[in-house]
């Protein structure tokens, strides 16, 4: 019976599949993989791609998510070398990074288990951190004063290096706070002294208040008066120019000082006996003179 | 016509029985020839079956990429392409089916929110809906109520929501288990380190832009630190005092308005002041201007009439003046009011004359301004 080449290529393709599916795993992107053979650990595969392994039961493959996961602390009160009770929260970005070591330790790589070590390692960072520097270091108005990012720096370093010196095969990212707080009595003694602060600055605003507004209207009354006084000095000074002129002009009188005379007097009557006035003459005045010595009846 | 060609079948079937009638001859070649038939129909039903699943197989590795997404292929794993020629834009696209390829579908382009999961109190959506809230204890739970601490050691509530885009979609996308729990926590960082710095009242009420601006400069510090693959497009933060002092922070605010309507009062009534001080302080000026004018004509015009009449007058002096005194006597004659004429007694002695001034004076008129004296 003579095979069809066609049938032979399903059987070639059929036997490439089933070699491919027993002897090939693949590692994908963000993953790790370790092989155990019999059981024990022999390799480890931290790049992408297509890999050989005996079928099981001599080669087992397991894989371990590499990326970088978000492990979140517990929010605890610990003591400020000052003696304040600060609660503080942390945050980690950690990821495998030597699947070898990460493998045993933790039942096979698991990522609860590692987190169960995370929590005692940042908790101990934290607190040990956080006994270092006074509560003004986590908040202060006074920009030298605050250490808020050296403590997150410190307890980073310090995090690092108790993963370093145990072999987690972990990579600490980043650490950052998440959540800062106080205990629960403090809040209300906070809330007491706010109380109070609120009222200063209620009455520190109002008496600011009044005693700007006055200055500014006593500010404005004495300017006023200035320009005042200013103004008649000005003015002074302007009739005393206007003086000096006129009496340039009274050299001009000097030439006949009977007839200046004359012609002030003169001007004075007229303006004097201007009018609503009574005058009583006697024949004397000039031009009644002219009624003197009359004939008698 | 149906009926017809019925008929030749029907005779054909009629055959068919008779065709194993002339096989016993060779009944076994028969017998095989019969089951190679029905294997070789089956074959060509297996057969083609079999190419419609290779068709088809190679056919589901045509997929679409929608605007406002990227894919990615893994082959074996591994990213197709380095870096950014991994990713395949929208359009129609091929990839060799599973476990050979693996498509990963990316969001891109759309912003994504996320909302700070610290410093705000306990309440609920429906609560937040109706603009209440619920009733505030004497103290806060650290369990339960958010809260911040101020630079001033104050304890304000605030949150902040913030609005990004995936700009790295492959780092965003393989690097982190969780990118967007990341941001989250980028921003409730990015909270408690504005708000450390902050005086209550700078991040209340006198400097929110700062208290913004920092919030938003610490996230996205973080962010690229962090190489999240995301950048940050808006971010919006709430700063509220705390549910138990609001009266008290509202009493603070009321009275920085009443302080702004004292200050604006006085600063009206200083401008008030002022430009009336102003006006007077001018005319004050012009009056004294215009009297040195009026001054400096008057003696030039009367200097000008000495200068005339000065000939004159030396012609001869006496008849100058009788002429002039005579003149202005008269003019003033002619306007007054009451003229009294009293004649000398004949024998020459002073005559004796009694006035009664009305005990009711006559209505002072205000004093005239004086005015310029005519040149005549």
């Amino acid at each position: 019976m003579k095979k069809s080449p066609f049938t032979f290529a399903i059987g070639v393709v059929l036997m490439v599949a089933f070699v491919l599916l027993t002897f090939v795993f693949q590692v994908r992107k963000s993953e790790v993989a370790v092989v155990t053979t019999f059981g024990k650990l022999t390799g480890q595969k931290t790049e992408p791609g297509p890999y050989f392994k005996w079928p099981w039961p001599i080669q087992k493959v397991h894989k371990l998510d590499q990326r970088i996961q978000n492990f979140e602390g517990k929010f605890e009160e610990t003591l400020t070398p000052d003696g304040y009770s600060l609660l503080a929260m942390v945050y980690v970005g950690w990821k495998i990074s030597d699947p070898a070591q990460f493998f045993p330790k933790f039942a096979n790589g698991s990522i609860s288990e590692a987190e169960k070590t995370l929590e005692a390692l940042v908790r101990s960072a934290k607190n040990e951190i956080i006994g270092q520097h006074p509560f003004a270091h986590f908040i202060s108005t006074n920009e030298k004063e605050l250490k808020f990012t050296e403590i997150e720096a410190e307890m980073l370093k310090k995090v690092q290096a108790q993963v370093l010196a145990n072999n987690y095969g972990i990579e600490i990212k980043f650490l950052g706070v998440k959540k800062l707080g106080l205990p629960e009595s403090v809040t209300q003694a906070v809330f007491e002294r706010m109380h109070s602060e609120r009222q200063v600055l209620v009455s520190k605003i109002q008496f600011e208040g009044e005693e700007q507004a006055i200055k500014i209207r006593s500010s404005a009354d004495r300017e006023s008066a200035r320009l005042l006084n200013d103004a008649d000095a000005e003015a002074t000074r302007i009739r005393g120019a206007g003086e000096a002129a006129a009496a340039k002009s009274f050299a001009v009188f000097q030439q006949n000082p009977e007839l200046a005379n004359l012609i002030l007097k003169l001007n004075a009557l007229e303006l004097t006996l201007k009018d609503k006035t009574t005058l009583i003459l006697d024949q004397g005045t000039p031009p009644l003179d002219l009624l003197k010595d009359l004939p008698r009846k | 016509m149906s009926e017809d060609h019925n008929h030749p079948h029907g005779h054909d079937h009629q055959h068919g029985p008779e065709k194993p009638a002339t096989a016993p001859l060779e009944q076994d070649d028969t017998g095989s020839r019969a089951l190679s038939d029905a294997l070789r129909s089956s074959f060509f039903i297996v057969k083609i079956v079999m190419v419609v699943l290779v068709a088809l197989f190679f056919g589901s590795g045509f997929f679409t990429v929608n605007p406002q997404e990227k894919a990615v292929i893994l082959r074996f794993g591994k990213p197709v392409g380095e870096g950014e020629q991994a990713l395949l834009g929208p359009g129609f696209h091929w990839s060799f089916p599973a476990p050979i390829d693996e498509v990963v579908r990316i969001p891109i382009g759309q912003i994504q929110s996320v909302s700070s999961s610290v410093g705000w109190y306990l309440t609920a959506p429906e609560l937040e809906a109706a603009k209440t809230e619920p009733p505030p204890g004497p103290a806060l739970n650290p369990a339960i109520d958010g809260y911040v601490l101020t630079g001033d050691a104050n304890i304000i509530h605030a949150r902040a929501t913030l609005r990004y885009r995936v700009t790295d979609p492959l780092q965003n996308t393989f690097a982190f288990t969780s990118a967007s729990n990341l941001v989250q926590n980028a921003l409730n960082n990015a909270l408690f380190f504005a708000a450390a710095q902050f005086t209550v009242d700078n991040a209340l009420t006198r400097d929110v832009t700062g208290f913004r601006e920092r919030v938003r400069a610490r996230v996205t510090q973080l962010l690229e630190q962090q190489q999240l693959g995301v950048t940050v497009e808006q971010s919006d933060v709430q700063v509220i005092p705390p549910r138990q002092l609001k009266d008290k922070f509202n009493a603070v605010l009321e009275a920085g308005v009443k302080r702004d309507k004292a200050l604006n009062e006085a600063r009206s009534y200083e401008n008030e002041i002022l430009s009336k001080a102003r006006g007077e302080a001018a005319s004050r000026i012009n009056t004294g201007e215009t009297e040195r004018t009026r001054l400096v004509e008057f003696v030039a015009a009367e200097a000008k009439k000495f200068s005339d009449l000065l000939p004159e007058y030396r012609k001869d002096p006496e008849l100058f003046f009788r002429l002039r005194q005579t003149e202005t006597l008269a003019r003033v004659l002619a306007n007054a009011q009451e003229k009294i004429f009293v004649a000398a007694r004949p024998d020459g002695k002073p005559r004796e004359l009694r006035i009664t001034i009305g005990r009711e004076p006559e209505k002072r008129r205000l004093p005239e301004p004086p005015k310029k004296p005519d040149a005549h």
